[in-house]
Formats: C-alpha cells, sequence, structure tokens
C-alpha cells in the first residue's frame, strides 16, 4: 500500500516539483507554531509558569490551534506520500505521529476540563476551581509536544 | 565584512567542537525548534489582542505571555550563533538566511514601538477594550515579520547564495 502510495501522481509531484517540497516544509512550520505554540501557553500557564491569565481564553482559541493542526495535517500527509515506505519503518517519525495522536487527544481532555470550571477573579490571580487537576495533565501535555517536535527532527537522522 | 567574519570563525575552536560532535546538530535544532514555538505562541497571542480579533480577552493580562516570547527568542539566539558558528561560511552567504537577520532587526525595531506606542496604553485595557489603528500595525508587522523569518530559515538548505 505504502509503495503504491508513492507511484501516485500527488507522490511524484511532492518529490520532483523543485518548489513542492520546501513549500509543504514551509507550510508545515507554520502549522507547527501556531498548534504548538498555542498549547505550550496553555500548558504554561496550567502548569503555574505563567500567572494572571484566566485560562478560559485557551478554549477561545482552541479553533484557532485546530487550523494549525489541520495545515499540518494536509501538508504532512503531502510529504509523506513521497517517502511514505521509508518513513512507515523510521522510529523516531512513528514515534513522532504516536506523539500527536496523545498530544490532540489531551488537548481534548483539558479543553473539556477547562469549559466546565469556574474562576475566581482578583486583579492579578485568576485561580480555576481544579487548578490543582490540571497541572499534572498540562505537564504531560508539554512533555508530549517537546517529544513529537524531537523525534520530527531526528526523522532525518535514522 | 560578512565574509572575513565567517571565515574568521571556521578556524575557531569552538567551530570544530560543533562540526565534530555528531549529536550536538540534532540537539541544537530540537531546541530551536521548541524555542520557536513558544517564541511564536506568545507572540501570536498577544498580536491577534492587538489586532482586535480576541477583544474579549483582558489585553493587559494576555501581555503577561511576553516574557515568554524572550525566552523563546533567547533559546534559539543561543541555539542560532551556535549553528552560524559551525558552519559559518555556509550561512553567511545564503541568501534565506541573510533575509530572515533583516526580517529579525525589522521586528526588532517594531518591538521598540511596541513597547513605546502600545505597552504603556495597554495596561489601562481590560477586557473588551478596543485597540488602536498604531497597535494593530504593530502587532500586524510583528506577525508578517516573524512568519517571514520562519519561512526564511526553513527555506535556508533550498536557497543559493546571495
Amino acid at each position: 500500500m505504502f509503495s503504491w502510495l508513492e507511484t501516485t501522481a500527488v507522490a511524484n509531484w511532492v518529490a520532483l516539483s523543485l518548489w513542492a517540497y520546501p513549500a509543504l516544509l514551509s507550510l508545515h512550520i507554520v502549522g507547527l507554531a501556531i498548534v504548538v505554540g498555542i498549547f505550550a501557553m496553555r500548558d504554561l500557564r496550567l502548569a503555574g509558569f505563567v500567572k494572571g491569565i484566566d485560562p478560559r481564553i485557551f478554549v477561545n482559541l482552541a479553533p484557532f490551534a485546530w487550523f494549525g493542526f489541520t495545515l499540518n495535517l494536509v501538508s504532512g500527509l503531502l510529504l509523506f506520500t513521497s517517502q511514505a515506505t521509508v518513513l512507515v519503518t523510521n522510529p523516531p517519525f512513528l514515534i513522532k505521529i504516536a506523539c500527536i495522536f496523545a498530544g490532540m487527544l489531551l488537548a481534548g481532555t483539558i479543553h473539556s476540563r477547562l469549559r466546565k470550571q469556574s474562576v475566581s477573579a482578583s486583579f492579578y490571580v485568576t485561580m480555576l476551581s481544579e487548578e490543582g487537576t490540571l497541572r499534572p495533565l498540562a505537564l504531560l501535555s508539554l512533555t508530549i509536544w517537546a517529544a513529537a517536535i524531537s523525534a520530527g527532527r531526528l526523522i532525518a537522522y535514522f | 565584512m560578512l565574509r572575513s567574519f565567517a571565515s574568521n570563525l571556521a578556524d575557531s575552536s569552538l567551530n570544530q567542537l560543533i562540526s565534530e560532535t555528531v549529536w550536538l546538530w540534532p540537539v541544537l535544532e530540537i531546541i530551536h525548534f521548541i524555542g520557536l514555538s513558544i517564541l511564536l505562541g506568545a507572540l501570536l497571542i498577544i498580536d491577534m489582542r492587538l489586532l482586535g480579533l480576541f477583544k474579549s480577552f483582558d489585553a493587559a493580562s494576555v501581555n503577561r505571555l511576553a516574557p515568554l516570547a524572550w525566552i523563546g527568542f533567547l533559546f534559539n539566539l543561543i541555539t542560532g550563533a551556535l549553528f552560524f558558528i559551525g558552519d559559518p561560511v555556509r550561512y553567511s552567504v545564503n541568501i534565506g538566511f541573510q533575509l530572515k537577520m533583516l526580517l529579525i532587526l525589522i521586528a526588532g525595531v517594531n518591538l521598540v514601538a511596541y513597547q513605546l506606542q502600545v505597552r504603556p496604553l495597554m495596561a489601562a485595557w481590560n477586557s473588551g477594550s478596543p485597540t488602536t489603528p498604531v497597535a494593530k500595525a504593530i502587532a500586524a508587522t510583528s506577525l508578517l515579520a516573524w512568519t517571514g523569518v520562519l519561512l526564511l530559515g526553513r527555506l535556508i538548505p533550498y536557497v543559493g547564495t546571495g
């Protein structure tokens, strides 16, 4: 199936066009900055590294993060077609995909918990009713996305 | 000037260390990518608020993400400098690298404008406060400059000499 994928017209275009591959890589890094950037801000806030921000803003920002994710899903699938047979046996690639699945599932959990929070706000401190239980989830999410980026960078070295 | 600086660096002992330590380059790349995520994540949220996209956010508290942008930038300044020292001749003549540095400079000037023109106003803003044309222009410049930095950085291996 993966060797068939590499023979499709799309895969040929990605592999042979002078600009297709770098253009897709460019989209992929913009998407990365959006989705990981927004999730990282959310997690750093929930883990307590930044204070004084109402974490419910990250529920409003979620559609924007999904946009970054979609950008990377599409550009990532197109990049994948051109090297499918090599990538499916590349350990960092497989770890990266597993991390992305875990990170997106965890984002769904964190956002649904955030929607249910009640907030006690004063001028400088915004506390959630479940501040303490969200903290380990945020630390886990930060670790997962750092691992996804690390594995992604290592694909070329294996 | 840049080229003679580059060839001096190419003879340095730090250059030797970076180019001979096999695992160091991918580690620097990983830190550079994590740094860019933190920098862009913080800027994106602040700039979108300045553009008026998320007016419901309390502007003064969104501004509390600014130190994270600095931390991300610092990560990338250090790792970026090590990339340059590790392969100075290749970077110094690369048009993608040169334009990337120019855009970072523009972003720096824009940041000064933000500090002088927007930050003092923002302290008094809260949830629902409207933005101003100057704030919008500065935020748009910031987003465009940093998107350009991302794209040019990614394209360094694919573009020629300048």
